[in-house]
């Protein structure tokens, strides 16, 4: 196709190739121990730990476009919303209540409202792109508002009764169901985009990152590639929304705020962007934190947040991944 | 006409609260490239400390814009010297965690110390009341924002484009240390306008308490709105946020008069509009 | 602390006997947030009960368990609902700030076996999501909709109606809407203005061009208020003589230390004024002041908040302890008891709060600003509510 991507190509060689699959190997099996861990251990929270996964979804489709092709987003919610209410009205205005007709919509959704809303945002350069991506969360928000008759507008989209996957198993009150449903989700998402990121089309947006002039120069098309990209990563963001109607029955107008979209953005560059895992360790640790503080102290827990966040930036400016990186650095020079 | 007019005048007035309450954050996102979302935080500790003013200690109006003024750039230089100063140059993803983290601290210790409560500075009595501006009445306080908005622009532009500090800042934030070997003190004149722009910030804050009143949560509640203008004018450009304001506010002043129901619509219309048309803001420089 | 907690629980369990005696509570309201000051007044409620009726329900302790819930979030309602029912293993849940959030937890609550009882979220519909939905604060069209005839009977034929473009701004103005016409009156125009609205003179204009002799507003309680009231001072319209009217959301007592003068004369229908006179009144207010620190900070979430404890009492006191949410929900319909607010009662068909709303106008009152009430609506049930 063109010269970047098959420099790229030459770059990932076999060898690399190898060992980055059993990087993905080892992540998955990491993410099916944790996944077990909770459910034995905390089987209390397991709606709690669905809402997570739901959030981690965005969170790793705001670090397909932040932190793999540098487009600063404050509006990413809007994608996340967009599945959510996709999902959310076929289910309770058009009765297909199947699960995974709920999340294929969902994505499909999420995908038109990424390309659509990458449409918009790429023209925009740092400050400029930030403020497109605000004001097209905040036309979704206005518009969903608007649009009661369909979304039920601020009071919610209630009446979506998911059947149970399969047929066979409903979703429970402890959240079962629904648990292992996104963990299946995740993982496979997870997977999916590890091998996208690292395929010739991710090697070719990290070009773009770093100098999208000379990416053009070399003949490979930014714009394109960048609006695919956005496409992509609207699929997964919709996904997570789909996930968290089906989890929650119920679709807010906060799933097309800029709150969420901020609150997503914290987490990520709390785990580390441009790692895809920091998605996941970012969003874990900074939903977990909150139930924690916020069940101890319900009233002042805000500020403790605001610590932790401040803390991460003064002793581990590269996020937790990047934490966990040089620990294991550490430990290996140690060995060695 | 009349009404025209009427609008016109709304608008105006609308703009320049808008100006005085951001423009402190075009200075450190423009000029000093810190993407600080905290401004919000810091122009409600300014209300905050002007509303302590008035109701506890009982000074006048004008004294409590200096307390406030002065006691937020007080409780900022800390915060310059052990956070920001670490954020200074640092990629714009990480400034955000760290000024989002400063803003939640900040909410928290304004929830706990003055309560959930709105708090309101009161005003004296010939900013109270309306003025009757010929063909109809307008607020005084109002207008006081507005000459503080043009007071507030005309210094600023002077001090960046005039003076020998406006040099140094503008070599400090170009090139740190070609200007630190040309002999600028470069953290000096960071501190100083970090503090220059937090006390905007607290002006902002007391002068727009009328518009947007003093209560813990305005440091989110009000941030998308100081983000956009001033991205919208390119920030660190004076006269471009000063365009912006004006533009801005009156596409939302007309909007909420013609068709209040998609009020927002517009507003973010014209948002998408002017950064399509102009990439790095009205008035911005590029890169 | 979150294994510890399981671990109590299980050796909890494991003694039987001595456990059966602590009821939990679960209440989910905003303790932080931009309604943190709604959340305080809940919290505020229930200690003014736990104060003056003590923790004990027969052989039964009480123990409240607080989830903070800062905007209208149905994923995280819905999380942290569950988190109360099987993690917490709360008996009864309440609270419930935002619609949203009292929906997405409706859909447990049989399964749970827990009755839910809203201290506050406003909207008629909320009724019909679970049978296990008990409610103690009002609706929108509860509130709204007297305010009609005062209109009409105070001799106003003109009206404009200005409100929050949201969910209980609509109902808002569909309550009054509909009261006006019917009494004859005629609606000029309808106004609704979005949630991000800083500066009102717009839309001051607008009433002023209207010709409409009163307005009658909504604005969910809060900052906006403020910049509403001041707004419709300054721009002339109360000198032009135009009426202000609302449901009580516009002028609750806690924002009534800032709007002071501007909001002089507002007449507001609400179901609860803090100056409200009568001995169980007196008590609560008393109470309820201890409990949130500052006395201004008082507000009407406080009293949903303490009729709620109320009735989370009557259903332990039938169920004796047991956990039985059928048993505990019929047990309270038809329940009727004098309130801080005056009489109510919940109605047996929707299990929502019938009770007086209150024509109040603020007045000063020893340098303190009030709600006075001036007339009295009596028995007024929820006529936003459909059966499903």
């Amino acid at each position: 196709m063109t010269d970047a991507v098959l420099k790229a190509r030459s770059v990932a060689g076999p060898a690399r190739a190898r060992r980055s699959a059993a990087v993905d190997a080892v992540a998955v099996l990491f993410i099916v121990a944790a996944a077990a861990f909770l459910y034995f251990f905390f089987p209390g929270s397991l709606a709690l730990f669905t809402r997570m996964i739901a959030i981690m979804l965005l969170a790793l489709s705001l670090d397909l476009v932040t932190g793999f092709a540098g487009i600063a987003t404050l509006g990413h919610a809007a994608l996340f919303g967009a599945g959510a209410y996709a999902a959310g009205i076929l289910a309770s205005k058009f009765g297909l209540t199947d699960p995974f007709a709920m999340l294929g919509i969902g994505a499909v959704a999420g995908a038109l409202a990424g390309t659509v809303s990458s449409l918009v945002i790429l023209r925009g350069r740092g400050l400029g792109q930030l403020v497109l991506s605000i004001a097209i969360v905040q036309l979704a928000h206005e518009a969903a508002n608007k649009l009661s008759a369909w979304t039920g507008g601020s009071d919610g989209l209630s009446g979506i009764v998911p059947a149970p996957v399969f047929g066979l198993f409903r979703f429970d009150l402890w959240g079962r169901t629904a648990f292992i449903l996104a963990v299946a989700i995740l993982l496979v998402a997870f997977v999916v985009l590890r091998v996208i990121v690292r395929s010739p089309f991710g090697m070719l947006c990290r070009g773009i990152k770093q100098d999208p002039i000379r990416v053009s120069a070399m003949g490979a098309p930014v714009y394109g590639t960048l609006v695919k990209l956005y496409a992509i990563a609207g699929a997964v963001a919709g996904l997570g929304g789909a996930l968290s109607a089906i989890a929650t029955k119920v679709v807010g107008l906060d799933s097309l705020s800029f709150t969420l979209s901020a609150e997503a953005l914290v987490m990520l560059v709390l785990g580390g962007v441009g790692k895809l895992f920091g998605a996941l360790l970012g969003t874990f640790v900074f939903i977990w934190f909150e139930h924690l503080v916020s069940a101890i102290n319900p009233f002042h827990w805000l500020t403790i947040v605001g610590a932790m966040l401040i803390a991460v930036v003064l002793f581990e400016p590269k996020g937790l991944t990047g934490a966990l990186e040089a620990l294991w650095k550490r430990a290996r020079g140690g060995e060695g | 006409m009349q009404t025209i007019l009427s609008i016109a005048v709304d608008a105006f007035a609308y703009g320049m609260v808008l100006f005085v309450i951001s423009i402190g954050l075009s200075v450190t996102m423009g000029l000093m490239k810190v993407v600080n979302l905290a401004h919000g935080a810091f122009a409600m500790m300014g209300g905050y400390l002007a509303a302590f003013a008035t109701h506890q200690l009982g000074v006048p109006y004008g004294v409590a814009i200096v307390v406030a003024v002065a006691g937020t750039v007080l409780a900022a230089v800390p915060l310059e010297r052990w956070l920001y100063r670490r954020i200074y140059g640092a990629p714009e993803l990480t400034q955000v965690l760290m000024t989002i983290g400063v803003t939640f601290v900040i909410i928290g210790v304004a929830n706990y110390v003055m309560g959930p409560s709105l708090k309101t500075i009161p005003l004296p009595a010939a900013l109270e009341g309306p003025v009757d501006i010929g063909f109809r009445s307008i607020a005084a306080h109002k207008l006081f924002a507005v000459a503080t908005g043009l007071i507030v622009a005309g210094a600023l532009w002077v001090l960046i484009e005039r003076t020998a500090f406006g040099v140094k800042l503008r070599a400090s934030v170009d090139n740190a240390a070609m200007a630190g070997a040309l002999g600028v003190r470069t953290k000096i004149v960071y501190a100083v306008s970090f503090a220059a722009a937090v006390g905007l910030a607290a002006l902002g804050g007391v002068v727009g308490a009328q518009l947007l009143p003093i209560e813990p949560h305005y440091a989110l509640r009000y941030m998308v709105t100081f983000l956009v203008v001033v991205s919208v004018g390119g920030a660190g450009s004076i006269p471009g946020a000063l365009l912006a304001c004006l533009l801005l506010g009156a596409v939302e002043t007309t909007g909420r008069y013609l068709m209040p129901e998609f009020g927002e619509f517009f507003f973010y219309l014209a948002v998408i509009a002017i950064v399509c048309l102009f990439p790095h803001g009205l008035l911005g420089r590029a890169g | 602390m979150k294994k510890l907690a399981l671990l109590t629980l299980a050796l909890a369990m494991s003694s039987g006997v001595a456990v059966a005696d602590t009821i939990k509570i679960g209440v989910v309201g905003p303790f932080s947030g931009p309604a943190a000051l709604q959340g305080r007044n809940f919290q505020a409620g229930i200690d003014a009960w736990l104060a003056l009726h003590g923790n004990k329900i027969g052989n039964n302790t009480i123990e409240i368990v607080y989830r903070d819930l800062p905007a209208a979030d149905p994923a995280k309602s819905a999380a942290v609902t569950r988190d109360l029912i099987v993690g917490e293993g709360v008996q009864y849940l309440a609270g419930y700030y935002y619609t949203p959030d009292a929906m997405a937890a409706a859909p447990i609550l049989v399964e749970g076996n827990v009755p839910m009882v809203v201290f506050n979220a406003a909207t008629s519909a909320i009724m019909n999501a679970s049978p296990y939905v008990v409610r103690t604060s009002f609706t929108t069209w509860q509130t709204s909709t007297p305010m009609a005839s005062v209109a009409r009977e105070r001799g106003i034929k003109k009206a404009i109606t200005v409100v929050t473009d949201y969910g209980p701004g609509v109902d808002a103005e569909s309550a009054f809407v509909k009261g006006f016409k019917d009494a004859g009156g005629e609606i000029v125009a309808s106004v609704r203005m979005p949630m991000n609205t800083n500066d009102f003179s717009p839309i001051m204009q607008r009433i002023k061009d209207s010709g409409a002799e009163a307005v009658f507003a909504f604005l969910p309680s809060g900052p906006a208020t403020l910049g509403f009231m001041k707004s419709f001072a300054e721009n002339g319209l109360r000198k032009a003589g135009v009426t202000l009217l609302a449901p009580g959301d516009l002028t609750q007592e806690s924002d009534l230390p800032a709007l002071r003068d501007s909001a002089l004369g507002t007449l507001t229908t609400f179901h609860y004024a803090v100056s409200h006179d009568s001995q169980e009144n007196k008590a609560f207010v008393e109470a309820a002041s201890k409990a949130i620190g500052d006395p201004a900070n008082l507000s009407f979430p406080a009293v949903g908040a303490y009729d709620g404890m109320y009735v989370i009492s009557k259903m332990i006191e039938a169920t004796g302890g047991k956990q039985d949410a059928k048993a505990a929900v019929e047990a309270v319909k038809g329940l009727s008891w004098t309130s801080p607010r005056g009489p109510v009662t919940i109605n047996p068909q929707n299990r929502h709060i019938t009770q007086n709303i209150y024509l109040r106008e603020v007045a000063e009152d020893n340098g303190k600003y009030i709600n006075k009430e001036i007339r009295t609506f009596e028995k007024q049930g929820d006529p936003g509510w459909k059966a499903p």
